[in-house]
């Protein structure tokens, strides 16, 4: 049983600038929860505040009840895994993992066993002699998870992991990762500014901006029902059409849809794949910019009247070319003014 | 394929081509005409010495003097003594300041650094008269103790440790420098997951800075050591008159006594130490560079 409990934290750095802003999360046993955002959104910072590496300006933080607000990184039942991989190159992988452990004055029989255990969970067994430097990116990472693994830590802490590796091998991780993560049962925090990690790994996700939570929630109601259009636009492609409302009409350059909300300026949030069009030779609304043909499904990119720039996807590219009239069709919209969500449908 | 085949040979060619080997010529020259032959000069000199009658002879007996001779070993003595006692002490005192000013993140750490390097810049005469004017008799410390009514110190100015300190606060910069160059290998995310799984300041210390930078300790130390091993300025003015450091000791057995083979052969057992230390230095050198 090992709750996160954080609770409005700030962070403010010489200048001043304020890295993290009132921001509070409970995280719940055996939850992986994603902290998603751009960079500079203060995502890292909180981490690094759980970790320990950073002391709160204010707020407060618990694991299981127990205040660790002040208490240094070598105390804390947290095992981070870092970005860089962080592994000491003049030791071999079993020293890697056997030093915390070390440490603790563990029994080397005790040591061992719990090392070469480790190793297997990650697939890495036979590795513990090995040199780091003659291990691959993939499996350097393996080693530096293995390594928080090894110390069972209450809260396990992820710090974009898979950044400096290939698109190939940050799938294939975050899936064994996951795996590893659910076998386990450990509460997790992952920073990450990949939405497709954050869609694929997490129990929650919290887009962050600015230091500030924008949106918590599952990762399917983060994509479907995304609470700000900088979550709109921030996860998966999003068509953000900034318009003005009359008479219940949002229009925009040429382009009108049916919005029942009050007058006033809107913007309004169209999925490409929630996006029909129609070729048309008068009373168009867009024409067609680029088609890309992906294989398994198209992008075609259109121009409104104003040369406002909207994505849709197509299951056939082949029947669009540059340059033809299309009218606009949504299957699904989402409307906001300011920073709320003021229709869906 | 034949295209790039063809340009890769040919800056191969180009890289052993005849305008390398010029630009390398000079200073190969140079190192072999005021480096390697003056050795080579003063081991045959000293081993092939001319008798009264004009012949040249194969001879020991001029180390033979200086390894039976008590003076010549006491100051030899003097002069090992003096270079670890330094040595060790340039690493007590630089490593902690290196220590410092690599980790710290303290706009204080920006004059220490300026204070650190600073003795680079001061000439090794005006080190030493400084020293006496400070440590010396009736110098400032001594007026300090008598104007606070304390008994006088013992001064260290003609004794073995006025050379040590010297020599110590001369070649902190040099020691500070390499240290540090060495602590930049060391990233700030080694030593946070160190601590993230439970080590103290002093594990991090030991099991992780220490051996990454056991290299640089090892150069820093390589060069200060060849540095005092063959010092002069500061054991002549601030050291004892006997026995003296070798420097000195060179110096006067070749001015004073008119004895140039016995201050050549000097010189050779001098070289024959230091390469021992220039060993460490090239040994650690290849080690850095290996993959």
């Amino acid at each position: 049983m090992s709750v996160l409990k954080i609770k409005e934290i700030s962070k403010i750095f010489a200048g001043p600038v304020r890295a993290v802003d009132n921001f509070s999360l409970d995280v719940a046993d055996g939850e992986l929860v994603c902290l998603l955002g751009p960079s500079g959104s203060g995502k890292s910072t909180l981490l690094r505040m759980v970790g320990g590496f950073e002391t709160p300006t204010s707020g407060v933080m618990t694991i299981d009840g127990e205040d660790i607000t002040h208490v240094p990184p070598e105390k804390r039942p947290t095992g981070m895994v870092f970005q860089s991989h962080a592994l000491w190159t003049h030791m071999n992988v079993f020293k890697n993992l056997a030093f915390g452990l070390k440490l603790r004055k563990v029994a080397p029989d005790e040591i061992k066993r719990r090392v070469d255990g480790v190793l297997d969970l990650v697939g890495l067994n036979g590795y513990g002699t090995r040199h780091v430097a003659q291990l691959s990116g993939g499996q350097q990472q393996r080693v530096a998870l293995a390594r928080s693994l090894v110390l069972e830590p209450k809260i396990l802490l992820l710090d974009e992991p898979f950044a400096s590796l290939d698109q190939h091998l940050r799938e294939r991780l975050r899936e064994e990762v996951r795996d590893i993560q659910q076998r386990l049962k450990i509460t997790t925090l992952f920073v990450t500014h990949g939405q497709d990690e954050a869609l694929s790994m997490a129990d929650r996700i919290v887009v962050m901006r600015d230091g500030k939570t924008e949106q918590i929630d599952r990762p399917d109601i983060v994509y479907r029902e995304p609470q700000t259009p900088f979550v709109a636009g921030f996860i998966g492609t999003m068509n953000l059409i900034e318009g003005t409302v009359s008479n219940g009409i949002f229009s925009k350059a040429g382009y009108s849809t049916p919005l029942p909300v009050s007058d006033g300026p809107a913007i309004l949030a169209v999925r490409p794949e929630a996006l029909d069009l129609s070729v048309v030779t008068e009373n168009s609304q867009g024409k067609v910019h680029r088609v890309t043909d992906y294989g398994s499904h198209g992008l075609v990119d259109l121009e409104l009247l104003d040369s406002t720039r909207i994505k849709a996807m197509v299951s056939h590219p082949d029947l669009f070319r540059a340059g033809q009239g299309v009218t606009l069709a949504p299957r699904a919209i989402a409307a906001y003014r300011g920073n709320a969500v003021i229709h869906r449908a | 394929m034949t295209i790039v085949a063809e340009g890769s040979t040919g800056t191969n060619e180009n890289r052993g081509g005849p305008i390398g080997l010029l630009l390398v010529a000079l200073p190969v020259f140079l190192v072999c005409w005021l480096v390697i032959w003056p050795i080579i000069s003063a081991v045959m000199r000293t081993l092939w010495l001319t008798s009264e009658t004009g012949e040249k002879r194969f001879s020991t007996e001029t180390y033979q003097f200086f390894f039976s001779d008590p003076y010549s070993l006491s100051n030899l003595s003097l002069t090992l003594w003096t270079t670890c006692v330094c040595a060790l002490l340039l690493l007590l005192v630089c490593l902690p300041i290196a220590l410092y000013l690599r980790f710290s993140t303290s706009k204080v750490a920006a004059y220490v650094q300026g204070l650190a390097i600073f003795p680079m810049f001061v000439p090794s005469i005006i080190l030493s008269f400084a020293f006496i004017r400070v440590l010396g008799p009736n110098g400032t410390v001594d007026l300090l103790l008598n104007a606070a009514s304390l008994p006088k110190m013992r001064s260290p100015y003609l004794t073995p440790w006025g050379p040590v300190i010297g020599l110590v606060w001369d070649n902190i910069p040099l020691t500070v420098l390499i240290l540090l160059a060495g602590l930049g290998s060391v990233s700030n995310q080694a030593i946070e997951a160190a601590r993230d799984v439970g080590a103290g300041k002093l594990a991090v210390l030991w099991h992780i800075i220490l051996p990454r930078i056991v290299n640089s300790i090892l150069v820093a130390i390589s060069f200060a050591v060849l540095g005092i091993f063959s010092a002069f300025t500061l054991p002549y003015i601030l050291g004892p008159a006997a026995p003296e450091l070798i420097g000195p000791f060179m110096q006067r057995t070749f001015r004073d006594l008119y004895d140039p083979i016995n201050a050549i052969t000097q010189a050779v057992i001098t070289f024959g130490f230091c390469i021992v230390f220039g060993l460490f230095y090239v040994r650690s050198v290849a080690k850095n560079r290996a993959p």
